[in-house]
C-alpha cells in the first residue's frame, strides 16, 4: 500500500470547468485538405533561387544548423545544387571539402570531428559524379573509386526471419549504422551513387533495388523502412518516398508498387509542410517524368518561410535543388540508363 | 524533501559512475561493507532507498489552466523554484510522427507552452529540444505536431537534436554493451532535462512514458533514423543507459489524450485527462504503468530501473495530489503473449 500523503492543498485545477481558463488554443484539425497549403509564389522563383544559390557559394552554409559546423551531408548537397544552377567554381570548392573528409578506407563520416557512421560516402560518390558531368573535371576519380569501394564492403544486418514484421529482412541494402538493419534512406542513397557511376547492374544494386522495392507500403509511400509490424501496416511519408523514388527511376513495376507510390507522392506531395519533405517528393516524382504542375509555387512558398529553424543551410540546397531545371541526381540516373556513364561496372 | 538545483545538490539516486574518490581505508571498510551487503542486498538497498513523490491530476484539459497544474506539480515534488533562476531548461517532448490527424501520438503543444512558461516565471533559461525517432525531417514533425504555431506563440527556441553538436558522455547506467553515448550540445548543457511524453502503450515493451522518451534525446544523425543502435543494444537495457547517463531530469507526462492498442504510433486514442509529474522518472512511470492496468515490475525496463535508477514498488512511492488508484483505467493492449503477461 502507497504511503498516501493527504493532497497538499485541493486546487480548482482539478475541476477546469470551474476556473476560467487561460485559453491558448493549438489548431490540431487537419488543415491540409483539398488545396494546396503552399501559396502562390511564381513570380518569386527567381529572386528566391538566386539569394539562396549566393548563400550556398559561401561555405559556410554547408552544414545543418546555421552557423554550425560544416558537414559532408549538406556539403554534398550543396555541391549538387550549385553544379544544378551552373555555380562550377563553388561547387568544385564543396567536392574538395569532402575530398579532404574522406577517410583513407574511402569512407566520409557524418562529421569532420566524426568519422562514423559514414552513411554520407554516397552523399559524397553523387556530388564528385555531378561535378566531373557538369565540368569536366576527373580530379575526383580516385575519390569516387574508393568510396564506391567502401559502398560495396557494407552490408545491413540481415536476418532469416522476422516473424512480426511484413518486409523481407534477408535482402540485403544500406544501414545508417554499422552493424545494424538495412534501412530505406541510406539504401536510396548508396543506389543513386552506383547507378550514378555506372554500376545499375552491380548484384548489390539489384539486390537493393529489390529491396527497396519489398519496402513500399501496400498502398503506396514508405516510412523509415518498415511495412508492416505485428500486422499493422505503418503509415507512409513523403521524404523517404522521395529519395525512393529517385532510387527505383527506371526500374521495371510489374507489381505495380512503384506506380502507387508514385500516386502516393503525387496526393501528399501537394500538401506537405515542410520544405525537406517537399524537395524530395517534387524530386521524387520529376525522376518519373511526373512533376507537379505547381511545383515551382509550392517550393517558392517554402522558400518564404522564415522561423529560426526553417533558416537550415540544408534545407535551403534542398529547395535549390528540387527547383533546378536540370537536376543532377536525375540527370546522372537518366546518363546512367543510357549507358553514358563515368566508369563501367 | 526537495529538489534543489544548485550544483552541491545531490540526485535521489546516486547514479553508477558518480563515485567519490575514496582513499585506502575507506575502501578497506568499504570491502568490509560490501562483502555483507551481498548477504543481505535486497534488504539494505530498500532500507537506502529514499521515497520518491509522485504528482496527479485528473481532470486535465488542453484548454484549461495547465500552467497552475504543472507548478503545483513540480512543486508539490519538491522541485524548488528559486533554484532555477538563470538554470538552463530543456523541456523534451515527444513528436514521432506526428500527424494533424493523430493528436494522440505526440505531446500536445499547449503543455509544452504551459510547462515552458511555468520554467520561465521562476528564473530558468527554457528551450524546447527533440530528435523525432522516424522523420528527418523535423520542420515536418513540428508543423504536423502543431508544436510550431505553440513555439511562435511563445516566442520559444526549438533545438533540432537530429544534428546539434553532441558531446560523447560515457554510459553510467553500464547495463548494455553501449560504453558512452552522443548527448547534443543542448542536452549535455542543460542544467534540467525536462521529459515531457505522450502517456501511451508499446507493442514491444507494453508502455512508453518519461524514460522511453529520453530516446529522443539522442542524434539520429549518429544513431539513425529509426535509432537501430539502441535497439540491437537492447530496448530495456538502452533506456535504463540513456536516463542513468543524463544529469538531472524530471518529467511532466501529457495524459490528458493518450493511446492504447497498438502504440507508439498506429493506436487509437484513449482520453484519459492526466498530467503526472515527479523528479523521479522511474517512479512516475511505474506510477504511471499502474494508472493503465500494467504491473510495473514486468515491464523489462522498470524491472532493470529499480533500485538502479528509483523505485519502482508501490510503497516506496510517495502519492501526491491524486491517488492513482482512483484514477486507473486499463488501457487495451495488443492480443500478444510478450503483453499479455505485463497486465496487473
Amino acid at each position: 500500500m502507497a504511503r498516501v500523503v493527504p493532497l497538499f492543498r485541493v486546487s480548482p485545477h482539478f475541476h477546469p470547468q470551474n476556473r476560467p481558463a487561460r485559453l491558448r488554443r493549438f489548431d490540431t484539425r487537419p488543415k491540409l485538405v483539398g488545396e494546396p497549403i503552399w501559396g502562390t509564389g511564381a513570380r518569386e522563383m527567381a529572386s528566391w533561387i538566386d539569394t539562396f544559390v549566393a548563400d550556398l557559394t559561401d561555405d559556410a552554409h554547408w552544414s545543418y544548423e546555421p552557423g554550425g559546423l560544416a558537414a559532408p551531408e549538406p556539403t554534398a548537397i550543396a555541391a549538387l545544387a550549385l553544379c544544378a544552377h551552373g555555380q562550377l567554381d563553388a561547387a568544385a570548392r564543396a567536392g574538395r571539402r569532402l575530398g579532404e573528409l574522406q577517410a583513407a578506407d574511402g569512407s566520409v563520416g557524418i562529421l569532420l570531428d566524426r568519422p562514423t557512421p559514414c552513411w554520407p560516402t554516397g552523399w559524397a560518390v553523387l556530388a564528385w559524379t555531378a561535378l566531373e558531368a557538369g565540368s569536366r573535371d576527373t580530379a575526383h576519380r580516385d575519390h569516387v573509386e574508393s568510396a564506391v569501394e567502401w559502398i560495396l564492403s557494407q552490408h545491413g544486418r540481415t536476418f532469416p526471419t522476422l516473424s512480426d514484421m511484413g518486409h523481407n529482412p534477408r535482402l540485403d541494402g544500406w544501414p545508417w549504422v554499422d552493424g545494424t538493419h538495412p534501412w530505406i534512406e541510406p539504401t536510396a542513397i548508396n543506389v543513386l551513387a552506383l547507378k550514378a557511376t555506372g554500376r545499375a547492374r552491380h548484384p548489390r544494386c539489384r539486390e537493393a533495388v529489390e529491396m527497396l522495392v519489398d519496402r513500399l507500403l501496400p498502398d503506396g509511400g514508405c516510412n523509415y523502412g518498415n511495412t508492416t509490424v505485428l500486422g499493422q501496416v505503418l503509415r507512409p511519408h513523403v521524404e523517404p518516398t522521395g529519395l525512393a523514388m529517385l532510387a527505383l527511376a527506371g526500374e521495371p513495376d510489374a507489381a505495380g508498387r512503384i506506380e502507387r507510390s508514385l500516386g502516393y507522392l503525387e496526393h501528399a506531395a501537394a500538401k506537405t509542410p515542410a520544405a525537406v519533405s517537399l524537395a524530395y517528393g517534387v524530386m521524387g516524382l520529376a525522376a518519373h517524368g511526373r512533376r507537379p504542375a505547381a511545383a515551382d509555387r509550392w517550393l517558392a512558398a517554402a522558400a518564404r518561410q522564415t522561423r529560426p529553424y526553417q533558416r537550415s543551410p540544408l534545407r535551403k540546397s534542398l529547395l535549390a535543388l528540387a527547383a533546378a531545371k536540370r537536376c543532377p541526381l536525375i540527370a546522372e540516373i537518366a546518363r546512367s540508363e543510357r549507358g553514358e556513364t563515368c566508369r563501367s561496372i | 524533501m526537495s529538489i534543489d538545483l544548485s550544483p552541491d545538490s545531490a540526485a535521489h539516486y546516486t547514479k553508477t559512475g558518480d563515485c567519490p574518490k575514496i582513499g585506502r581505508r575507506t575502501l578497506i571498510a568499504g570491502v568490509g561493507a560490501a562483502a555483507a551487503a551481498v548477504v543481505a542486498t535486497p534488504w539494505i538497498r530498500e532500507w537506502f532507498a529514499r521515497p520518491a513523490p509522485v504528482f496527479l491530476a485528473r481532470g486535465q484539459r488542453y484548454d484549461g489552466p495547465l500552467e497552475q497544474t504543472i507548478a503545483d506539480g513540480l512543486i508539490a515534488t519538491g522541485v524548488v523554484p528559486d533554484s532555477l533562476r538563470g538554470r538552463k531548461v530543456l523541456l523534451k517532448p515527444n513528436l514521432v510522427e506526428p500527424s494533424r490527424l493523430s493528436p494522440h501520438v505526440t505531446t500536445h503543444p499547449a503543455m509544452i507552452v504551459a510547462a515552458a512558461e511555468v520554467f520561465r516565471r521562476w528564473g530558468a533559461e527554457v528551450v524546447v529540444g527533440e530528435a523525432p525517432g522516424h522523420l528527418r525531417d523535423t520542420e515536418l514533425a513540428l508543423v504536423e505536431s502543431g508544436l510550431a504555431e505553440g513555439l511562435d506563440s511563445a516566442d520559444l527556441d526549438f533545438r533540432d537534436l537530429n544534428y546539434e553538436e553532441s558531446v560523447w558522455t560515457k554510459n553510467l547506467g553500464r547495463t548494455s554493451k553501449l560504453s558512452g553515448f552522443y548527448f547534443p550540445r543542448s542536452v549535455a548543457e542543460a542544467d534540467l532535462v525536462v521529459s515531457m511524453p505522450k502517456l501511451k502503450t508499446h507493442h514491444w515493451v507494453g508502455m512508453t512514458a518519461s524514460l522511453k522518451n529520453m530516446y529522443g534525446v539522442l542524434p539520429g544523425i549518429q544513431y539513425g533514423w529509426p535509432k537501430n543502435v539502441l535497439h540491437h543494444a537492447g530496448i530495456p537495457e538502452t533506456v535504463c543507459d540513456i536516463n542513468a547517463s543524463l544529469a538531472k531530469t524530471i518529467a511532466i507526462v501529457d495524459g490528458i489524450l493518450c493511446m492504447e492498442g497498438d502504440g507508439p504510433i498506429m493506436g487509437t486514442p484513449k482520453p484519459l485527462g492526466l498530467i503526472a509529474v515527479g523528479a523521479n522518472l522511474t517512479a512516475v512511470d511505474a506510477t504511471c504503468a499502474r494508472v493503465i492496468g500494467l504491473e510495473p515490475g514486468r515491464v523489462s525496463y522498470l524491472k532493470l530501473a529499480d533500485r538502479r535508477l528509483g523505485p519502482v514498488q508501490d510503497r516506496l512511492i510517495v502519492e501526491r495530489g491524486e491517488a492513482w488508484r482512483e484514477l486507473a483505467t486499463p488501457f487495451q493492449l495488443l492480443d500478444k503473449p510478450h503483453l499479455a503477461q505485463l497486465r496487473a
